[in-house]
């Protein structure tokens, strides 16, 4: 059997901690994103049930009734006019900009630590996330 | 598995959502596969809902139950931020990558070579599941270069053993390409993957094993959005289905993390494996036209 080299047995590398901070922001955020997006998802469904007391499995699930509100304009337009589809557009929103924001969070304490590479590795992640979301997504509808 | 009758009444249809979702949620932490398994194949077969958007609920219970269970691991910096940001760079594209690939078989109407892909996935993900090496301290291993320049290195207090433990990623180049296909595999079936994720920080990276669940766990979040954004945008993530989903998967897996972790081991993986492996095998029978 090989023998570890020395350099292998250092039992403290050196290490970069991000600052508590970071952890409890990040912390906060998933908890504060998920109560937020399933309370309005919750609250957007119950509202569905009571609008639509005739409505099957069937015809939820042959139509999404989303559909008119992927857009900024339609999503914007259908929250001021109180539409519980546009609500629920909104819950599901919330719900996948939880983890985007934690990135972004990322971002801004390894920028502020100064770190370079991994401030452009997390900018990069957060530009892939939004492309997904607002350009290939939409493109491919 | 017999199909519900598509005039089911929507209250009693949301309440069947919920508590096979609480199921999912329960049986996806017990096993570590996440609730995903469970809920895309019963939608299908139980439910009667087509494959995207069951594929698309998956990223909704995906993104649920990581919020939902990842906080604490945060909190507790078990999850290393730096290493997860890092390989997000290759799970990211390579879940929208596979999001993508999903939407475009759909429109080509190849729902089927998706029923089957999926229940070979989830087939193939059940000895992964098993096959978890249980060394919570890993041997070390020369630091790359690259690890080096990213300070791809931490310490976490480990409680068990009482005592502060260091780690240093290792191999970053072979992590990156099994992380890119956990995210294409995550992006195209909506399963969270984290049975390739934590095999790629555990045998490639050498982290130990606490911090390379906390870090799956951490990167699974990102990855569902990723592939979660293409699905919404694409239009088939319904909500009036995601929702009771998104909260019963959640709450199975807050109830199965917290009130029964004395059950978390390899006996009761074993025990609910079967149910997964017969799912994925009707998932299968479903894409060759089988009832």
């Amino acid at each position: 059997m090989n023998a570890v080299p020395d350099e292998l047995r250092d039992p403290t590398p050196e290490v970069r901690p991000l600052p508590p901070e970071a952890y409890q922001r990040m912390t906060f955020t998933l908890r504060a994103g998920l109560f937020l997006a399933l309370g309005i998802l919750v609250g957007g469904l119950v509202a569905y049930l009571v609008i639509y007391p005739g409505a099957t499995s069937g015809s939820v699930l042959s139509e999404n009734p989303i559909l008119s509100y992927l857009s900024l304009g339609g999503l914007v337009s259908g929250l001021a006019s109180g539409s519980v589809e546009a609500y629920l557009t909104l819950g599901l929103v919330a719900l996948i900009a939880t983890p985007i924001v934690r990135v972004l969070t990322g971002f801004y304490y390894f920028r502020k630590a100064g770190e370079g590479a991994m401030t452009a590795i997390t900018l990069g992640v957060f530009a892939m996330l939004l492309l997904g979301l607002l350009v290939i997504g939409p493109h491919v509808r | 598995m017999a199909r519900l009758t598509p005039h089911v009444d929507l209250v009693v249809f949301v309440a069947l959502l919920v508590l096979v979702a609480i199921a999912a949620g329960l049986v996806g932490s017990l096993t570590g596969l996440g609730g995903g398994v469970v809920v895309i194949p019963i939608l299908v077969i139980f439910f009667g809902a087509s494959i995207p958007i069951a594929i698309g609920t998956g990223f909704v219970t995906i993104l649920a139950t990581s919020s939902a269970t990842g906080a604490a691991y945060v909190r507790d910096r078990l999850s290393d931020l730096r290493i997860g940001m890092f390989l997000e760079v290759v799970t990211v594209p390579g879940a929208i990558l596979g999001a993508t690939a999903t939407v475009f078989l759909t429109h080509a109407n190849l729902e089927s070579a998706l029923l089957i892909a999926l229940g070979a996935v989830l087939l193939a993900i059940i000895p992964g599941s098993l096959s978890r090496r249980n060394i919570e301290l890993p041997p070390p291993l020369p630091q790359d270069a690259r690890s080096r320049r990213l300070g791809l290195t931490g310490v976490y207090h480990d409680n068990a053993l009482g005592q502060d433990v260091s780690y240093r990623a290792a191999r970053t180049t072979p992590a990156l390409g099994v992380m890119f296909g956990a995210g294409m595999v995550s992006g195209m079936f909506g399963i969270g993957g984290g049975v390739f994720k934590v095999l790629a920080l555990e045998r490639f990276l050498n982290l130990p094993m606490k911090v390379a669940t906390a870090t799956s766990n951490f990167m699974i979040g990102v990855t569902a959005a990723a592939g979660a954004g293409v699905m919404l945008s694409a239009g088939y993530v319904n909500p009036v289905v995601a929702a009771p989903v998104a909260v019963g998967t959640a709450f199975g897996a807050y109830v199965g993390s917290r009130v029964l972790p004395g059950l978390r081991n390899r006996t009761v993986r074993l025990l609910f494996l079967p149910v997964i492996a017969a799912l994925a095998i009707e998932v299968i029978l479903r894409g060759f036209g089988l009832p």
